[in-house]
């Protein structure tokens, strides 16, 4: 089964993160470093990326002619995704235990940051119609 | 140079995407199809993926003693990420070109062009780390 474990901050995260002591934040490279390590021993490790600081993000639409269209503006409150794993795992709770591994990446002063990561199983195919219902 | 383009939506967002007609939706499938083979046959496809719906979204901490706690609630407003693609790309115009295709693919008829969230993405930690 495939899930995608997903990190989110707002669009000023790189700014906090960058101000970090630098230990602190080698501290946090090496433990993420070590995780991808140990996600590729384990076989479990199909992708990873870090996207590049929010405030490069683009909302893009398309004109009436088809050209895009660059100049849309993020709501204050979103929430910009950070990065992400995918991984293929053979039950929910790993992905959910692989996830709460994420959330205790250290932070400032190395304490444990316990951040939430969204959790997601990736979808081989089209959607079902049927799986569209709401919880 | 790496482009992330991300389509995302609300719950609401979902529940209305599940409410398409059948024509609607297969419009829509066969031209991801259309657009997914035409970006793997120019050689610009890094990655693609769909992402389940949702409500079968979780989010999860760990407590303190390292376990997941899986009870979290998402804000009324979020907007989850539907699906993307990674492209390899020579400018970020060309990006924003192909984030335009998506942005105007076929849906119901009072649909207007969705937005598409592009970024660049990173191909490793940043050189001073390593």
């Amino acid at each position: 089964m495939k899930y995608i474990l997903m990190m989110h901050c707002p669009r000023t995260g790189y700014d906090t993160f960058g101000a970090w002591p630098k230990k602190d934040i080698e501290a946090h490279m090496a433990f993420m470093l070590a995780f991808n390590k140990a996600l590729r021993e384990s076989g479990e490790w199909v992708s990873g990326e870090g996207l590049a600081d929010p405030k490069q993000a683009k909302i893009v639409r398309a004109g009436k002619d088809g050209l895009p269209i660059t100049d849309g503006v993020f709501p204050e409150s979103k929430e910009f995704l950070a990065g992400y794993w995918i991984v293929d795992v053979a039950s929910p709770d790993r992905a959910d235990a692989l996830a709460a591994k994420a959330s205790a990446a250290p932070g400032p002063g190395g304490a444990p940051m316990n951040m939430p990561i969204e959790v997601r199983q990736v979808m081989s195919g089209p959607p079902e119609q049927n799986s569209c219902n709401e919880s | 140079m790496k482009y992330i383009l991300m389509m995302t939506g609300t719950k609401a967002d979902f529940a209305w995407y599940a409410k398409w007609s059948k024509t609607d939706l297969q419009a829509q499938l066969a031209f991801m199809h259309s657009f997914n083979k035409e970006l793997k046959e120019s050689g610009v496809l890094v990655a693609t993926e769909g992402l389940a719906f949702p409500n079968q979204a979780k989010l999860v901490r760990a407590a303190a003693d390292g376990t997941p706690i899986t009870d979290g609630v998402f804000p009324e407003s979020k907007e989850f990420l539907a699906g993307y693609w990674i492209v390899d790309v020579e400018t970020p115009e060309q990006a924003y070109q192909l984030a335009a295709r998506v942005s105007a693919g076929p849906g119901p008829k009072d649909r207007g062009n969705q937005p598409i969230e592009v970024r660049p993405v990173m191909s490793g930690p940043p050189p001073e780390m390593l």
